[in-house]
């Protein structure tokens, strides 16, 4: 244990954001940390990693993708028809209707002549960035449980989420601020709340921290007004003189001293997590550039330029949940899709690429990956006349920045868009491709949880190598 | 039985299979496959015809084609399994309807072969022949030797001079590996570790001066009783508990509902560590309460145990096996320190746990439904029965007089709503029924189902005059609702159908959809010579009784885990760490056991003292090791720097729980009362966003109704409490033998910043001024007497002075200080 011998300075050092006790360190034996290592330290990838960061922009609610990435000239020749030849079909809220047609043209863009509809007139612009996996499948086509799935590999809420397993991974590189942050749309939150970006088992250290989009970012992370900073500074310096005298009595023990360092570093927090949000510091021109200050982008906006901005910083995970709360405020067309449809796109759009360009721009993009999916997708068929149910058979979702092929489109559904029949890809290979861009082996990140090896991809995934460049 | 209808919440396995297009031919594949191949497979291909792939079925035998595509009428493979055509198939062996459903609507469909995988490989390439039987695994008598399933033997005590059985073996070792033990706590460290230890709370001032006052050589021991007598002392430790078997006061998934009366378990479990229960009863009491005491509500509280699992929304043949599965997983974990869960797909990979024992301990659950039990008389049921009927009675001609006010405004925003259709879905409309097109039907059903007009969109149509008598006829109901009954006390548990078990089968991969042999109830084949003999079910049984067989198993004294399990559980939580460190897994991809005498000493204490909870805390708290300082032996650190032969008493964090509620003992307004339905403090509404389903009603900070005891705050798993949550209170997906500890920002963020903790140093501040008056070295001393259990040295008294004294709010910004010491929140 020669841990316990180290230096002052390199112990506080290493305590960082956060330390393994005794029952961690035992956990970790063998993987990457030791005990007193600080839990949130950065850690070295598997293999040389494309990517450092992730931006997730999570659709909540299912977004159709035979409205957006998947055209289907068929729905509009067959339009009112029964979609046969499908077997049973199975919807998840009963009486499904013909097929329906889009309400949206596609058209091709970019030199790679990737179809997108109309809906994404600026993320359009950005196909050759992109790369479109038409194939994916869920298993459940119930919102929790593929909501569960889409974030944590398993259905059941409680298992860690994907940001914790990669600050697990590969820890952040900046201490003084969350290293996995989670915005959810002013509206509400997802279904299954803070499970979506749960720790499970894991320690606290990995857990989502969710960050408001206005005022302070972080619940409680400033303390009422009448503690001014003055007054704060001066209780945390006498904390800091009692615990010193009593580490003095117990030099080894390095939980103690982490704690002393987690105090000066959650006061660091308050005033760079208050930076890191602070819009004002940007540009009219870059404000202007992901629709901040103007109806409807302005929430996604702000959203996605705070997501720069601490990615910029060394946060290693940011997940951005558009749609939330009940009904036409999340993405769930189960009615006027139109409506419902027409309204997120637009809220989404200009941000989505608005971030893309800024990242860019300064250089950042090739190292950070933007995933941008929901927990399914949507039916070819009518739902109340106007709507479309939930669809976990096939469905779309892209991936672009971060060592991603641009261009590239993976895999196809079927004639009406019901169900992936070609190249088809799981969770769990979407999962896989994620951590690989990062460095990470799937198969090699585990977490050891009554007496098992848990990992993000449970027992399968592959990387999709078509989308890697 | 009493008359449970309108209590029972049915949660039989539904016959629903999900089937989607490009599966169908999957799942057929699968049904030929794990039914079929053993007569038309590799070995032997019976009357020519091979089964192993839907390419060979397609072109039959010598009796010609058994599958006609399109019309699995004429389909000779339909007509055989389905029995409309003898000899039916498999002999002797009706398949599952829903195996038989699938074979049907793949044939009706077409009887496709998946394109992709038939233009890929040949037939015999790519149908591997599943075999649908379990995998074998003999249990040879080296799997039994190993050390877990072996009975703990009762080694002598090894020759130290000591009277404690603990301080004997744990003094050997540290003999035989040259550590020195460090010296003995001194009485005030050793007091206020003694409360945290039993109860979570630190001491008084008084009783720190009452154990130093006490001059007798069994003041020590004096005090561990006292505070073994606390009810507070089952707070904590049933806590530790409630982790073991992952409670939640909430079902999970997408609606995340509360269970209102999961409490009555949680309270079950706390009363059952301050009785001292004996374990084995306990332990028999959770998995079959409702079959050894019928008659006692506790017994059915117990069974509460049953239901702590995520609850799917969903409900299908899938997510009961899923719910089973975590139960087997669960229950084999916490009683058993055992990874049977390892084994519903494959043989445990490690251990020599079958997939048979999994499928057999699952065959003792599979017939358990949830069910509300009512807590009151048969008499009491039937009146709550007969008052409800009679106000829905009451509420009959209101509801129609409703119906009727809004009838025309319905109907003309429908008729409008209808207008304003998609053309096609018009042509639908005015297509006679018998006429429409198959799309057609669809989308007039639709129509006729779905297209409707909300209240509020009625409501808005109306003219005034009718809203008023909307609003009216509307109060009536309501009024009606007020005099319902108050809902019955219930208990969260468990019933069966009646003595005959469901039957439960083998399922290949876990899958419904692939069953195989049916399964008899058994227990791990490995723990135990011979087979356990479960139960016949008395005669007037309403359940199988496989449950109390299982218990009475797990908690028989020859059982070689149960008692190791516990008393390991209980030794993790005095000194932090087990003496198997990884106190689920008893396996072999487990730890190794430091001390394994000791452990097997006090396996069998523990079973002699007919399995007393209380006298192994006895024990190990009037022991050496146990009253050791925590501070470090510089020799020592060397050898062993992680004190895994327990040298020095190591230092814990307090959990989550444990710093709330000392905060609240020390400034004064915790309430101390026990038990109960549980309280939800004010959460930022930021951090839920809530939907109409999922919503967290906090009460302010302020409102005394919140200032309970954690273990009394409701856990609802999609809602954390974020003070709880960022000190590692566990996430109830499984079972949590210990809790991380990890110390991090957001913690010290949360005590230095929340409103809550704030208004704690506010009422610390007003506590020192009422009981110390204005004198601020009294109040400073009265601080760390109750904060610390100790008196400031005399530089820390002089720094406390000019603190307070050198600002207007020196006071209670001197007692946050203190709720944020480490040495509050660590036991020493």
């Amino acid at each position: 244990m020669t841990n316990r011998f180290l230096s002052r300075r390199e112990l506080l050092n290493r305590a960082g954001g956060g330390i393994a006790g005794l029952a961690f360190a035992d956990l970790m034996r063998g993987a990457t940390a030791a005990p007193g290592t600080s839990l949130l330290a950065v850690r070295a990838p598997h293999f040389p990693a494309k990517a450092k960061a992730v931006i997730s922009i999570f659709c909540y609610g299912g977004v159709s993708h035979v409205d957006t990435f998947d055209p289907k000239p068929e729905l509009l020749k067959r339009q009112g028809e029964a979609m046969t030849g499908k077997g049973d079909v199975v919807v998840s809220q009963g009486h499904p209707g013909g097929l329906m047609p889009s309400p949206w043209k596609f058209s091709k863009h970019g030199q790679s002549g990737m179809d997108v509809s109309e809906l994404f007139p600026h993320v359009a612009k950005k196909v050759d960035e992109i790369a479109l996996i038409r194939s994916m499948r869920s298993i459940s086509n119930d919102h929790a449980p593929a909501l569960f799935q889409m974030n944590t590999g398993f259905i059941q809420g409680g298992y860690p989420s994907m940001g914790s397993w990669i600050t697990y991974g590969l820890g952040t590189e900046n201490q003084n601020l969350p290293a996995f942050v989670v915005f959810s749309d002013p509206r509400g939150g997802p279904i299954g709340g803070a499970p979506n970006w749960g720790n499970g088992f894991m320690p606290a250290a990995y857990q989502g921290t969710p960050f408001r989009s206005t005022g302070d970012p972080i619940v409680d992370l400033k303390p009422p007004k009448e503690m001014t900073p003055e007054r704060q500074r001066r209780w945390l310096d006498l904390l800091a003189q009692y615990n010193q005298q009593h580490l003095a009595k117990n030099p080894h023990d390095y939980e103690l001293s982490a704690r002393i360092q987690s105090y000066e570093l959650a006061f660091q927090m308050q005033t760079e997590a208050t930076d890191a949000v602070d819009l004002k510091k940007e540009t009219a021109a870059t404000r202007a550039l992901y629709g901040v200050g103007e109806e409807p982008t302005d929430h996604v906006g702000r959203q996605a330029l705070m997501a720069r901005r601490l990615v910029e910083r060394g946060v290693r995970f940011v997940q951005i949940f558009s749609g939330g709360g009940n009904f036409t405020e999340s993405w769930d067309a189960h009615w006027d899709l139109e409506l419902n449809h027409g309204m997120h796109c637009a809220e989404t759009d200009k941000p989505i690429a608005g971030l893309m360009t800024d990242l860019k721009s300064r250089g950042l993009l090739d190292s950070t990956l933007i995933i941008w999916h929901g927990e399914f997708g949507r039916m070819p068929i009518s739902q109340k006349m106007n709507g479309r149910d939930h669809n976990p058979y096939g469905f779309s979702v892209w991936m672009a920045g971060g060592g991603i092929k641009g261009g590239t489109v993976v895999g196809s559904t079927d004639e009406y868009g019901y169900a992936a029949v070609e190249n088809k890809k799981t969770v769990n290979d979407l999962h896989a491709t994620v951590l690989h861009q990062l460095g990470l082996n799937h198969e090699k990140l585990t977490f050891p949880y009554n007496g098992r090896n848990i990992r993000l991809t449970d027992v399968s995934g592959e990387v999709i190598r078509e989308v890697v460049a | 039985m009493l008359p449970l209808r309108t209590f029972t919440l049915l949660v039989a396995p539904l016959f629903a299979v999900q089937l989607f297009a490009s599966d169908l031919a999957d799942d057929a594949a699968l049904v030929l496959q794990h039914n079929c191949t053993g007569c038309h497979g590799a070995d032997k291909q019976m009357g020519n015809l091979d089964l192993r792939s839907l390419e060979s079925a397609l072109e039959g035998g010598e009796r010609g084609l058994a599958v006609e595509p399109g019309k699995s009428a004429d389909s000779r493979l339909y007509k055989f399994i389905a029995g409309i055509e003898k000899p039916l198939m498999p002999p002797g062996k009706r398949l599952p309807a829903e195996d038989i459903e699938i074979i049907r609507k793949w044939i009706d469909d077409g009887a496709k072969v998946n394109s992709k995988e038939k233009s890929e490989a040949k037939p015999q390439e790519k149908a591997p022949v599943i075999n649908t039987k379990m995998e074998e695994r003999t249990i040879t008598p080296e799997d039994r030797r190993y050390w877990a399933f072996v009975a703990p033997v009762r080694a002598p005590l090894p020759q130290v001079s000591t009277a404690n059985p603990v301080d004997a073996f744990i003094l050997a070792t540290l003999r035989a590996k040259k550590l020195k033990p460090a010296g003995p706590a001194d009485r005030r460290t050793l007091i206020r570790r003694a409360y945290l230890d039993l109860t979570g709370l630190p001491p008084t001032p008084a009783n720190v001066q009452a154990f130093l006052d006490d001059g007798s050589p069994n003041a020590f021991p004096k005090v561990v009783e006292q505070l073994l007598a606390s009810p507070h002392y089952g707070e904590r430790w049933g806590r530790h508990w409630l982790d073991t078997v992952r409670y939640s006061d909430s079902g999970g998934f997408e609606y995340d509902r509360d269970r209102d009366t999961a409490w009555r378990y949680r309270d079950y479990v706390i009363k059952a560590f301050n009785d001292d229960k004996p374990y084995n009863q306990f332990v028999q009491e959770q998995i079959a309460g409702d079959e050894i005491a019928p008659k006692s509500y506790e017994g059915r509280i117990a069974t509460g145990y049953l239901r702590l699992g995520l609850e799917n929304n969903l409900k299908n043949e899938q997510t009961r096996m899923d719910d089973l599965d975590d139960l087997v997983a669960t229950t084999s974990n916490a009683f058993l320190g055992l990874t049977v869960g390892c084994a519903r797909c494959h043989n445990h990979k490690f251990d020599p746990i079958a997939q048979k024992d999994y499928y057999r301990m699952q065959a003792v659950f599979f017939s358990t439904k949830a069910t509300e039990y009512p807590l009151v008389n048969e008499e009491e049921v039937k009146r709550f029965n007969a008052e409800q009927a009679h106000i829905t009675e009451l509420q009959v001609p209101w509801k129609a007089k409703l119906t009727e006010i809004e009838k025309p405004y319905k109907e003309k925003l429908i008729a409008d709503k209808k207008s304003k259709l998609p053309e096609y879905v018009l042509v639908a409309l005015k297509t006679p029924a018998d006429k429409r097109t198959e799309g057609q039907k669809l989308n007039a059903e639709q129509v006729e189902k779905t297209l409707t007009a909300d209240q509020k969109e009625i409501l808005a149509a109306m003219p005034e005059a009718d809203v008023q008598r909307h609003k009216q006829v509307s109060k009536e109901i309501a009024d009606l609702d007020e005099q319902r009954p108050k809902p019955l006390p219930t208990a969260m548990a468990i019933a069966e159908k009646g003595r005959e078990a469901v039957p439960s089968y083998f399922l290949y991969r876990g899958s419904p959809g692939s069953k195989g042999s049916l399964m008899k109830p058994g227990v791990i084949a490995a723990a135990i010579q011979g087979e356990w003999q479960f139960p016949e079910p008395p005669a007037d049984a309403t359940t199988t009784w496989r449950r109390s067989g299982l218990a009475s198993w797990i908690a028989g004294a020859e059982n070689p885990l149960t008692a190791r399990v516990m008393v390991n559980r209980i030794w993790q939580h005095h000194f932090g760490e087990g003496i198997v460190r990884t106190p689920n897994n008893f396996g072999k991809m487990g730890e190794r056991p430091t001390h394994p005498e000791l452990l097997d000493w006090l396996a069998t204490e523990f079973v002699q003292q007919h399995w007393s909870i209380k006298a192994i805390h006895r024990l190990i708290m009037n022991s050496e090791t146990y009253q050791r300082a925590s501070d470090d032996v510089a020799a020592n650190l060397e050898i062993d720097g992680e004190n895994r032969y327990f040298w020095r008493m190591p230092r814990q964090r307090l959990e989550a729980e444990g710093i709330r509620d000392s905060m609240m003992a020390v400034a004064g307004n915790l309430d101390l009362k026990v038990g109960g339905s549980a309280v939800h403090p004010y959460i930022d509404p930021a951090l839920f966003q809530s939907s109409s389903k999922r919503t967290w009603v906090g009460k302010p900070d302020t409102d005394p109704e919140t200032w309970r005891r954690g273990v009394y705050i409701f856990s609802k798993r999609s809602i954390p409490l974020p003070m709880l949550d960022v000190f590692d209170k566990p996430d109830s997906v499984g079972s949590c033998a210990r809790r991380n500890r990890s110390t991090i920002a957001p913690q010290a963020l949360i005590l230095m910043n929340n409103s809550f903790v704030l208004m704690e140093a506010k009422m610390f501040a007003d506590r020192l001024r009422r009981e110390a008056g204005d004198d601020v070295t009294a109040q400073a001393n009265l601080a760390f007497q109750l904060a610390l259990s100790r008196p400031p040295s005399h530089s820390e008294s002089e720094t406390a002075f000019k603190f307070i004294r050198g600002d207007a709010q020196g006071l209670v910004d001197f007692c946050q200080t203190m709720l944020n010491l480490n040495e509050f929140v660590y036991i020493p």
